[in-house]
């Protein structure tokens, strides 16, 4: 009797002890989820606010007179004319008759600047569109340069002292009768969806590297997905216990290490160089990365088919269903939810990787958007690096904007993965 | 998957005992099956089997004529290799790497271990019902029909259904699912599975049934809802049962054959071996001194 009292202080005692320690365990995980979170708003919060003004473009309203004989242009003009003409023309005589004043050719050609590059052919191709603008005077919301821009942004502080300040008094004060007499405006900026790269950040898009990703990623799917699976179902349920097996897999798990720009020298050497296929393109791009998925998906699908209960097999197996039967009528359909989310998470891995790309040229700068797996083409990641590495003010913003963008497909494959796990889960 | 059906196999019981009644035993010198482990018309014939796992062997020289159209049950101590012998009937070893199969097995005098046997087709004949219900995440209908359906057994979806049908009212199952045969398996309640597993496995129209102690994840309802199905199965089909329960072995089997340590002790009458057996160690087993 004695002992059973001793026993129990003995226990009320260290169950301080043994609650205080889980407290403490506790606690120190909940910091460390705050601490996680807390980054992660940071960092989320910068790269947004950073990237919203890369949504919406300065405009600036001109009203141009399309003279045919100012453009040169025949009667009924055809499209190599309409290609050749020169818009600039109409557009300068815009801005000088806006400001009468300037006289001088230097000042002339500041003047000019004011507008974008891209707003000739913004002209041209509504010309296109309608001939019939052809011999009108015409108001049109102009694509403001980049410069503009950052003024109306406020990127471009307009307080500083000249000399500290990239758009000079002069152009700043025709800036500022502009907007006194509300012929600038901003819009939402639809062209950074619809273009390709470019030079200057106003007209520079994120459309050539979303398609560009869309299409290595696509190869990569189509590569990696069914030799990873039939691999995955080989070695799990078909191949013999021996040591060449086990080397086999010994392999495939080193092969998820390899650090990602051996397979871009891979992909170079022998993709490229030794078979000829274009540089650039997302077709050698996705096959590289699917070299990268495959250990990925592969270990993710050996452990989804591991996990599915030895009874199911038996239960087929014990009717007489063949090996094969037993494995794509059974097996298969209850891993595939695991086979999936890994094949998801692979694909998501794929689409953030940038060294490998690099050494087969997916580097390179291209504005024409990629029609095929065989057209050059930059991916998503990559065109984060190349304008976060142009020294152009503006280019700063489609940056975050990119990342923005990268970020959101990433989340959207996340979540896809969620769905199908919940779709294809099945309880027995 | 096969690490874990040799786990539930190899007991470790057969290496290391601790029981000193079990080490008593030890000390019996063993002979030949004792009883009658032969009978005349004989569906399946197993001879001299030995079964190793790697170099553990877990049967030893087992010598044992199954008849046609009776109910037989294997009872011994866990660990015993009654399991296992059941598997080497229909080859369901063979899903074992390291299992090997010694001797002659012979269904209706074709020894179903020689090349010219295909395991496939020798598992539609030897039907198997596990010890854990195990249905398809599929519906009711599709675990029935699954068998039908990779064997070609009927030409049109009538034939399936009616074949459906009548597998479901021989496990006497129809008259509870026939509404929701198209919900999902594994939403029925254990005994339920258990008897959708024997009208899944009698759908093929097996020669033998398998049974590795089809009861014992069951309640007792259940229970004897099953025996009592394996009463009336035996009209078509021959049973070969697993069981713990010496009860059940009593109630459904006409012959009861005893093992103990990978060895076939004792074989006879039912009856007989529970009232007198002829073993001292099967006298053991069944006053539940050891087991």
């Amino acid at each position: 009797m004695n002992n059973t009292l001793n026993n129990t202080d003995l226990v009320k005692k260290s169950l301080r002890k043994r609650y205080f320690k889980e407290r403490l365990f506790r606690s120190l995980g909940l910091v460390s989820i705050a601490t996680a979170i807390i980054f992660l708003l940071i960092l989320l919060a910068d790269i947004t606010s950073k990237a919203l003004p890369a949504f919406s473009q300065t405009q600036l309203e001109l009203t141009v007179e399309l003279d045919r004989d100012r453009l040169g242009l025949s009667a009924q003009p055809d499209e190599a004319e309409l290609m050749a003409a020169d818009f600039r023309l109409v557009i300068r005589d815009a801005l000088l008759a806006q400001f009468p004043e300037v006289t001088s050719r230097r000042d002339k050609r500041e003047l000019y600047t004011l507008t974008s590059m891209g707003a000739e052919f913004q002209l041209r191709d509504m010309v296109i569109d309608d001939l019939s603008l052809l011999g009108q005077t015409i108001t049109v919301p102009f694509m403001a340069d980049d410069d503009v821009d950052a003024v109306i942004k406020g990127s471009i502080d307009r307080t500083l002292p000249e000399s500290d300040r990239r758009v000079k008094d002069q152009k700043l004060a025709w800036i500022e009768t502009l907007e006194a007499s509300g012929q600038i405006d901003t819009a939402f900026n639809w062209h950074f969806f619809s273009s390709g790269d470019s030079r200057e950040p106003e007209m520079a898009g994120i459309k050539g590297a979303i398609l560009g990703s869309f299409y290595t990623l696509l190869v990569t799917l189509a590569l990696s997905f069914p030799i990873a699976v039939a691999a995955a179902i080989y070695l799990e349920e078909f191949a013999p216990k021996n040591r060449f097996i086990d080397f086999i897999e010994i392999n495939i798990n080193n092969l998820a290490a390899v650090p990602s720009i051996v397979f871009g020298l891979l992909g170079l050497a022998v993709f490229i160089n030794f078979f000829t296929l274009p540089r650039s393109a997302p077709l050698v791009g996705g096959i590289v990365l699917s070299l990268m998925t495959l250990p990925t998906i592969i270990i993710a699908s050996r452990s989804a088919i591991k996990a599915v209960p030895p009874s199911l097999r038996e239960a087929a197996l014990g009717l007489g269903a063949s090996k094969m039967q037993t494995v794509f009528h059974h097996v298969l359909p209850a891993a595939l939810p695991g086979i999936l989310t890994g094949t998801i998470i692979g694909m998501a891995q794929a689409l953030g990787e940038t060294a490998p790309l690099l050494m087969i040229g997916m580097v390179a700068f291209i504005v024409d958007i990629p029609q095929s797996v065989a057209d050059p083409a930059t991916v998503l990641p990559i065109q984060v690096f190349l304008w976060a590495d142009s020294p152009e003010r503006g280019f700063l913003e489609k940056t975050s904007a990119a990342i923005m963008v990268l970020l959101f497909f990433l989340v959207a494959m996340n979540a896809i993965a969620i769905y199908l796990r919940k779709k294809f889960e099945k309880k027995w | 998957m096969n690490e874990a059906v040799m786990n539930e196999l190899v007991d470790p019981t057969m290496n290391a005992r601790s029981n000193p009644e079990t080490e008593d035993s030890l000390n019996i010198e063993y002979t030949d099956t004792v009883g009658q482990p032969l009978c005349e018309k004989a569906k399946i014939r197993t001879q001299n089997v030995n079964v190793f796992y790697a170099d553990n062997q877990a049967i030893h020289n087992v010598s044992l004529d199954i008849g046609a159209h009776e109910v037989i049950a294997l009872i011994g101590p866990s660990g015993c290799g009654k399991s296992t012998y059941l598997r080497t009937l229909n080859r369901m070893n063979d899903t074992i790497d390291i299992c090997r199969v010694e001797g002659k097995i012979l269904l209706d005098d074709e020894n179903i271990y020689s090349k010219k046997q295909d395991p496939v087709l020798l598992r539609a004949r030897v039907g198997m019902v596990f010890q854990k219900p195990n249905p398809f995440p599929k519906s009711i209908y599709d675990n029935v029909a699954y068998g039908p359906r990779i064997h070609g057994l009927t030409r049109n979806k009538s034939e399936l259904d009616d074949l459906v049908e009548d597998s479901l009212i021989k496990a006497g199952l129809f008259a509870e699912v026939k509404d929701r045969l198209h919900a999902p398996g594994t939403g029925l309640s254990g005994g339920q599975q258990q008897r959708l597993c024997i009208a899944r496995t009698i759908a093929v129209q097996p020669e033998v049934i398998l049974m590795d102690e089809p009861a014992s994840a069951l309640d007792p309802i259940a229970t004897a809802k099953i025996e009592e199905l394996m009463n009336e199965l035996k009209e078509n089909f021959t049973i070969v049962i697993v069981t713990h329960s010496m009860q059940q072995a009593a109630r459904v089997s006409q012959r009861t054959a005893y093992f103990h340590m990978g060895r076939l002790i004792e074989v006879g009458e039912t009856d007989q071996i529970f009232t007198n057996p002829a073993h001292e160690l099967t006298e053991k087993y069944i006053t539940g001194r050891f087991g």
